[in-house]
């Protein structure tokens, strides 16, 4: 009599909160619907995937302010018949982008900073190393010649007062190497075969990720495609692989998102026969949706891509607990009761909550909100399952008891499987795995970029002589001087490897801001040509005396060219991503330091690098930075803190399910191992590497392994369980299983783990079934 | 501003129009030109004029050939392709623009010219005048105004820079080049 109110009781409340989640979804929804009022606010980039680099912000700063300029910037190279009519179409269209702050395409558009007029104070201390040589050799009697020729050509624009040598036109020729030239009206650039390119340089006022100016760029690009089938088009920017990587993107979550749909609909139609059932089904992934979209979007304020196709597929999982309950009312039909379910489902999210939180401690911001947004909607499908799904009234089809019942016969092993061959089976597969497993942490993995994109921006870059700033010397020093003192040292060092045979490039300040020292040594050279050579020049050319004493009035008080003032003109502009000026005192740098940065072009074989590195060995003053190189450290430290995080977790699954299942844990824990170790064994034989995306994989290989293993130990024998497994490792084979085919290298390494290690569960859970187990739920 | 352009250039051609065409065709006639130029440099800063003197070749649309005989013996080549810097020592972007500049100029290629100049001719066949002003502000602060004028032959070419300084260039003696005779500058050179 007493059990009467207490059950009761326990009945209103679950009611209660039955109520209580649908009013927290009804809330979520209206949050997600004013949060979705613009759109979605949807994120495209692969690297916010990477971590920071912590350890070393300044190797951060420098690399992020190296990269910078080709963040914002495209490229595009044009080869056509007739060039200018082409290039001025092209111009006219990449002119009506939304999101454009300029363009230049005309010889003229990179005439607007005249770097003469700002320069021209500091001209006498800045010489080429050509003019140095002349002066030094016989005071510069050489260079009269050329001053004459300046003085009398129909070209030349002289100016006998402030610079009858012409030194800073010189030195301004030195410092442009860059291999566009002017032609037609057109900026250009020839290959090797003298295939002359237009060139067209277009800056973006806001983020190349943003999707309207991606669409529309690549809109105008096919259309003017289309009006000149004959041209020919080179692209490089970022906007180009992130608009290639978000279509990529897209296309995969609608073809592989809705065949995954798709399949499981068939699935359940097929097990249940009944659409209100399907319905009540996908209930919790809905309801998984709604609870962890507008959550997600709360907390980091824009949503990536890549957490939409796996977050969605992640929440795939959820129908699972839908399944197990059922599967078990198909089969009990009115016998059915919650309560003895409610361990079993318990643990089930327990441990896929444990695998996906732990890839919420990753310093990886993408994979944070990826295992946030799957951990809330599984949080949220279990909820919607277990305070919903038994209140609703679904009908149970016999063939679902049928089906269950021959699946049970056909899939239950004839004979139980040795202990001894199991052992020398996993010792066998362990061997394996110890001496051929490889790993692979390339950032190849982050990169969407098809290897067709990737050639044609390496074309570019090196018909245009650029870079993208991936290696670099991070040089420190006390002052400006002694800063602009070694990067002159190691400007000469460089030199003279190159001289050697040393086939790389290098972008350094101290070239154009040489040290005071140099400046000063500069001027005295300009003062000696200023004497007997200028002399000769005026009497020669006929100019008048004043000319003499005019010109060498120019040489006093002449300013010493300082850091602040060039990176000021625009003259100086390209090189304020090498200027990292003071340092704080953060990762073991010394405070109040200034640091710069000497670019390194051309470096792509391993000698290369040993030889640069040698520049810095024995000098903490000076560090090689191989960006590339660092980033896939970070990917591989990376790697290794999950599988820390993996085997922790798992210790600690493995205590609760002993103290739950005593000594038959092992039997619960058996699939999801064992899967793994297949999976490590067959990508081992296989030579695939394992890397970052297969290890994820195998986390939730673990997670809903350890799933099949807990239903099968709570209600082992019996046809419903095994018909609740099978469905859904199925299920979840086409959620992530499907990932497989992707053209993206993280979702296609990760869905290939997921195909096999599921597949593998499946096969294993029948052979450590305990053999005359009692199902708890008649002891219960 | 090229509708503006066109209609100054047909506000200034009257009934029997005289167009840029027509002098771009009439100029092509004689291919190659040899001649002798007087150039005067004014430079405002110091108030002075330079005058040189010297013998020309012009292979249309190739290259100029420039021989300064007085205040200096100095033989020049022009061409828009290769106008290597003078010692030797890289490209010249802005003296390679000059190049091109100073052909399209002699040739009377006005297409090229009209993306960078705002240009108006007056004139008839017998006395043209063509003038050519920069489009850009940033050519502008350079390069004021181009003045060109001649008959069959252009006769005088008149550069005002924005700085005050003027560069006039007076050719003379002007004569066709036989196609048959060696098109190599330094044999021409000889006569």
């Amino acid at each position: 009599m007493a059990s009467e109110p207490h059950r009761r009781l326990a009945w209103l409340s679950s009611r209660r909160l039955a109520w209580l989640w649908a009013a927290i979804l009804v809330g979520c929804t209206l949050l997600l619907a004013w949060q979705l009022r613009d759109g979605l606010p949807s994120d495209t980039r692969l690297t916010a995937l990477l971590p920071e680099d912590r350890q070393a912000p300044l190797i951060e700063r420098a690399s992020a302010q190296l990269g910078q300029p080709f963040e914002n910037r495209f490229v595009v190279l044009l080869a056509a018949d007739d060039l200018p009519k082409a290039s001025a179409a092209l111009a006219e269209r990449l002119s009506q982008l939304p999101d454009l702050a300029r363009l230049d395409w005309r010889d003229v558009d990179l005439a607007d900073a005249d770097p003469g007029e700002t320069l021209g104070d500091y001209r006498y201390r800045l010489l080429t190393p050509a003019l140095k040589a002349a002066i030094d050799a016989d005071g510069g009697a050489t260079l009269v010649e050329p001053a004459l020729e300046r003085l009398f050509s129909p070209l030349g624009s002289p100016q006998p007062i402030r610079d009858p040598f012409g030194l800073l036109a010189r030195w301004l020729n030195v410092q442009d190497d860059a291999r566009i030239e002017a032609w037609q009206g057109l900026l250009t650039v020839r290959d090797g075969a003298g295939t002359r390119r237009a060139l067209l340089v277009g800056q973006l006022a806001g983020s190349p990720y943003a999707l309207p100016t991606q669409q529309a760029l690549v809109a105008q690009l096919a259309a003017f495609e289309r009006a000149h089938p004959k041209a020919e088009l080179l692209q490089s920017g970022l906007i180009f692989h992130a608009a290639a990587g978000a279509r990529q993107a897209r296309s995969e979550i609608s073809t592989i998102g809705l065949g995954a749909f798709a399949g499981l609909i068939v699935i359940l139609l097929t097990v249940f026969r009944s659409p209100r059932t399907l319905v009540a089904l996908l209930l919790p992934l809905i309801g998984g949706l709604l609870f962890a979209l507008p959550l997600t979007l709360a907390l980091f304020g824009r949503l990536h891509l890549l957490t939409l196709a796996f977050g969605a597929s992640l929440i795939g999982v959820a129908i699972d607990y839908a399944l197990h309950l059922q599967s078990d009312r198909a089969i009990r039909g009115a016998s059915f009761r919650l309560r003895p379910l409610l361990p079993g489902l318990a643990l089930g999210l327990a441990s896929s909550l444990a695998a996906y939180l732990a890839q919420a401690l990753t310093p990886l911001p993408g994979l944070r909100q990826m295992a946030i947004f799957a951990a809330l909607g599984l949080i949220g499908a279990w909820l919607c399952v277990v305070l919903w799904l038994p209140r609703l009234r679904l009908p149970a089809h016999p063939a679902t008891a049928r089906l269950a019942e021959r699946l049970w016969r056909a899939t239950t092993p004839r004979q139980r499987l040795s202990p001894w061959v199991a052992l020398i089976g996993v010792a066998l597969m362990l061997a394996i795995v110890a001496g051929r497993l490889e790993f692979d942490d390339s950032l190849r993995l982050l990169n969407p970029s098809s290897p067709q994109r990737l050639a044609e921006e390496r074309q570019v870059q090196t018909l245009l002589g650029s870079d993208t700033g991936s290696h670099y010397l991070l040089v420190r020093a006390d002052d400006e001087a002694a800063l602009l003192e070694r990067l002159a040292a190691l400007g000469d060092a460089l030199d003279a490897r190159i001289d050697a045979g040393l086939a790389i490039g290098y972008d350094n300040l101290a070239e154009r801001v040489p040290p005071p020292a140099e400046q000063q040594a500069n001027l005295a050279r300009v003062r000696r040509l200023y004497g007997e050579p200028l002399a000769t020049l005026v009497e020669r050319a006929g100019l008048p005396p004043q000319t003499l004493t005019r010109a060498r009035a120019t040489l006093d008080d002449v300013p010493v060219l300082r850091v602040a003032d060039w990176l000021a003109m625009p003259a100086g502009e390209r090189d304020r991503r090498l200027w990292l000026g003071r340092v704080d005192a953060a990762g073991g740098e010394q405070a109040g330091m200034l640091a710069a940065t000497l670019l390194l072009t051309g470096v792509d074989a391993p000698d290369e690098v040993a030889a640069l590195q040698q520049l810095a060995v024995g000098d903490d003053a000076v560090s090689y930075v191989d960006r590339v190189a660092r980033l896939s450290a970070l990917l591989g430290e990376l790697r290794r803190h999950i599988a820390g995080w993996v085997v922790a977790a798992l210790a600690g699954l493995m205590l609760v399910l002993a103290w739950r299942y005593r000594r038959r844990a092992w039997r619960v824990a058996a699939p999801a191992l064992g899967a793994l170790l297949g999976v490590l064994t067959l990508f081992a034989i296989a030579g695939i590497p394992l890397n970052l995306f297969s290890q994820l994989g195998m986390l939730l290989v673990l997670g809903i392994g350890l799933d099949a293993g807990i239903f099968s130990a709570e209600h082992g024998r019996h046809p419903a369980t095994w018909l609740a497994i099978t469905l859904s490792t199925l299920t979840s084979v086409l959620a992530f299983g499907l990932l497989a085919f992707s053209a993206t290298p993280a979702l296609h390494n990760l869905g290939l783990t997921c195909l096999i290690g599921l597949t593998l569960v499946w096969l294993l859970v029948p052979w450590v079934r305990s053999p005359d187990m009692t199902t708890r739920q008649e002891n219960a | 501003m090229r509708v503006l352009s066109l209609l100054l250039l047909l506000w200034s051609v009257p009934a029997l129009a005289f167009e840029l065409e027509d002098l771009q065709a009439r100029l092509a006639a004689t291919p190659d030109i040899a001649g002798r130029f007087e150039q005067t440099r004014y430079l405002a800063d110091l108030d002075t004029e330079l005058v040189s003197r010297g013998r020309f070749r012009y292979e249309r649309a190739t290259r100029v050939i420039w021989i300064l005989e007085t205040p200096v013996d100095k033989r020049l080549v022009f061409t828009p392709q290769d106008a290597t810097h003078l010692d030797g020592t890289g490209k010249d972007r802005r003296r390679q623009q000059a190049a091109e500049l100073l052909l399209s100029l002699l040739d009377g290629d006005w297409r090229a010219l009209e993306q960078r100049f705002q240009i108006t001719l007056a004139g008839d066949a017998k006395a043209w005048r063509v003038d050519l002003v920069p489009r850009q502000q940033a050519v502008r602060q350079r390069l004021d105004s181009i003045q060109l004028a001649g008959g069959r032959y252009l006769q005088t070419l008149r550069l005002r820079a924005a700085n005050d300084d003027t560069l006039n260039v007076t050719f003379s003696d002007q004569r066709p080049l036989d196609a048959d005779r060696p098109q190599d500058g330094e044999s021409a050179d000889g006569e």
